[in-house]
């Protein structure tokens, strides 16, 4: 494929919504997992999870707005301001009907379609905003950012569980190579703190019980892990081709070289015990990008922090890598904030851009024991130097989804 | 409270207007783009205050806030 170039970046992360406070607290391994306070979670397994802070200290949205919408529409709203004001963006000298709006998440709304669920069993019909039909669907963020920023161009939202958004960001940089928008806003957003969807998220069986100690629950590659620490936020990142690029002088953070995904085809939750569709991925992305295994400085993991998962990533890594996997490192740093779900391939694009800007590989916490099947270089616990030129992530999903992403420095 | 009243706490409390903002003669959408949903929100609460309910097609002749008063006057709403 074409390059297509990032030059803006949105954060709305339980490890700061700033992008300099992400990254320091991301490049330090500090852990924001918390124990869930916003609902009563004691008879939940897992109680514990990433929650965004301070999001009305940024938020650019009215009060009469935010009475329609759902938190994971706010933090979508916020996350493309920032994105916009880092890519420097002047829309009123865009072509605003070839501005394209390129979304993912898992879940949908839950927190605002929850509460009027409950009144419309209590109250009866009138009880239920008549905002509910329109908040929490999946694609409600995209119509948000579309009605705020009148942009019109082609657009979609991608409902894909964990590989959401960088499904999304993928199908946003062809859709430019294609030359059907100018530019695309594309990334993710989640708001899984609420009770039904913990509960939904609960029964899948992947989330910790480490309830007791919120910071050090979420290991992926730890021989005592049990599972990923759902968290909160948005991730929002600028697509531009290269000629628009060069034109306006713009600042890259990284250019998206490749894209593969593939899917198992063997479980409802689980990936395939051999790993085999995740290599298959990786190799279409390498393939996409004109790379060898070789080239690749950073692998940026899926780190879903259960056993199969972790073990069939390592199996699916090695099936491509074998000896150049010695080479190259890889981390979870999702580890640190919490798993986003429909939103964490948006995060690991962004963390991955700004670790190749800074040439800082952002660690995987909690690692006391790394699990010896999973014969990985991994950066466990504390961040290192190292110049990366070629980063791949990944994403994998239940239904069995394996999405592979190359990133090159520009 | 007057039906005026409750009919200005209602619009406060959706549309984060003041009671002075409230141009009584002009279309609540040209006043402040109100849009067909917020117009049924509006509605609901003031069943849910004043006990009155008001149809769809009664609910499409209401645009301004004296429209409003004069439908909820009609069915009886006095408090």
């Amino acid at each position: 494929m074409n390059k297509i170039s990032i030059t803006g970046i949105g954060i709305v992360s339980p490890s700061g919504i700033d992008k300099r406070k992400f990254w320091s607290n991301v490049k330090a391994g500090r852990s924001a997992i918390e124990r869930i306070t916003r609902f009563d979670s004691s008879k939940y397994t897992s109680q514990i999870a990433g929650h965004v802070h301070e999001l009305d200290a940024y938020s650019n949205v009215s009060s009469r707005l935010l009475k329609k919408i759902d938190m994971f529409s706010h933090m979508g709203l916020v996350g493309t301001e920032l994105a916009l004001q880092d890519a420097g963006l002047d829309l009123e000298k865009e072509n605003l009907d070839r501005a394209g709006i390129f979304m993912g998440n898992a879940l949908g709304g839950w927190l605002f379609a929850e509460t009027e669920l409950r009144d419309l069993y209590i109250e009866g019909r009138e009880g239920v905003s008549p905002f509910a039909a329109s908040a929490w669907f999946p694609a409600a963020p995209q119509g948000q950012i579309s009605i705020k920023y009148k942009m019109k161009g082609y657009s979609k939202t991608v409902v894909a569980d964990r590989a959401s958004s960088l499904q999304a960001i993928a199908y946003g940089a062809r859709t430019l190579n294609r030359g059907k928008n100018d530019f695309i806003v594309a990334g993710g957003m989640e708001a899984p703190v609420t009770p039904y969807a913990l509960l939904c998220c609960q029964t899948s069986g992947m989330l910790t019980q480490k309830n007791d100690t919120p910071k050090t629950a979420y290991r992926p590659y730890d021989i005592s892990r049990d599972g990923y620490a759902i968290a909160e936020g948005a991730g929002i990142v600028i697509l531009e081709p290269q000629d628009r690029v060069k034109n306006r002088n713009a600042h890259v953070y990284a250019n998206i070289i490749g894209y593969g995904t593939t899917t198992d085809g063997v479980d409802r939750i689980h990936p395939a015990m051999d790993g085999a569709g995740l290599a298959s991925a990786i190799k279409i992305a390498l393939k996409n990008a004109g790379l060898s295994p070789n080239d690749i400085d950073y692998i940026c993991l899926d780190g879903a922090g259960t056993k199969t998962g972790d073990i069939t990533e390592a199996m699916g890594i090695n099936a491509v890598f074998n000896g150049a996997s010695k080479r190259m490192i890889a981390s979870a740093p999702k580890s640190i904030f919490g798993n986003m779900l429909g939103a964490t391939g948006a995060l690991d694009v962004i963390t991955t851009v700004l670790a190749m800007e800074h040439g800082i590989v952002p660690p995987t916490i909690n690692v006391d024991n790394k699990d010896p099947e999973c014969d990985i270089n991994l950066c466990a616990n504390t961040a290192v130097e190292r110049i990366i030129n070629n980063a791949l992530i990944i994403n994998r999903g239940r239904g069995g989804i394996n999405c592979a992403l190359v990133l090159q420095k520009p | 409270m007057k039906v005026e009243n409750a009919v200005k706490e209602i619009l406060n409390k959706v549309l984060d207007v003041k009671p002075e903002e409230i141009q009584p003669d002009k279309s609540l959408e040209e006043s402040f783009g109100v849009d067909s949903t917020e117009m049924v929100e509006i509605l609901i609460g003031l069943k849910k205050a004043l006990g009155v309910n008001i149809g769809d097609n009664e609910l499409k002749k209401a645009h301004t806030f004296n429209e409003i008063v004069a439908i909820l006057k009609s069915k009886g709403a006095l408090i």
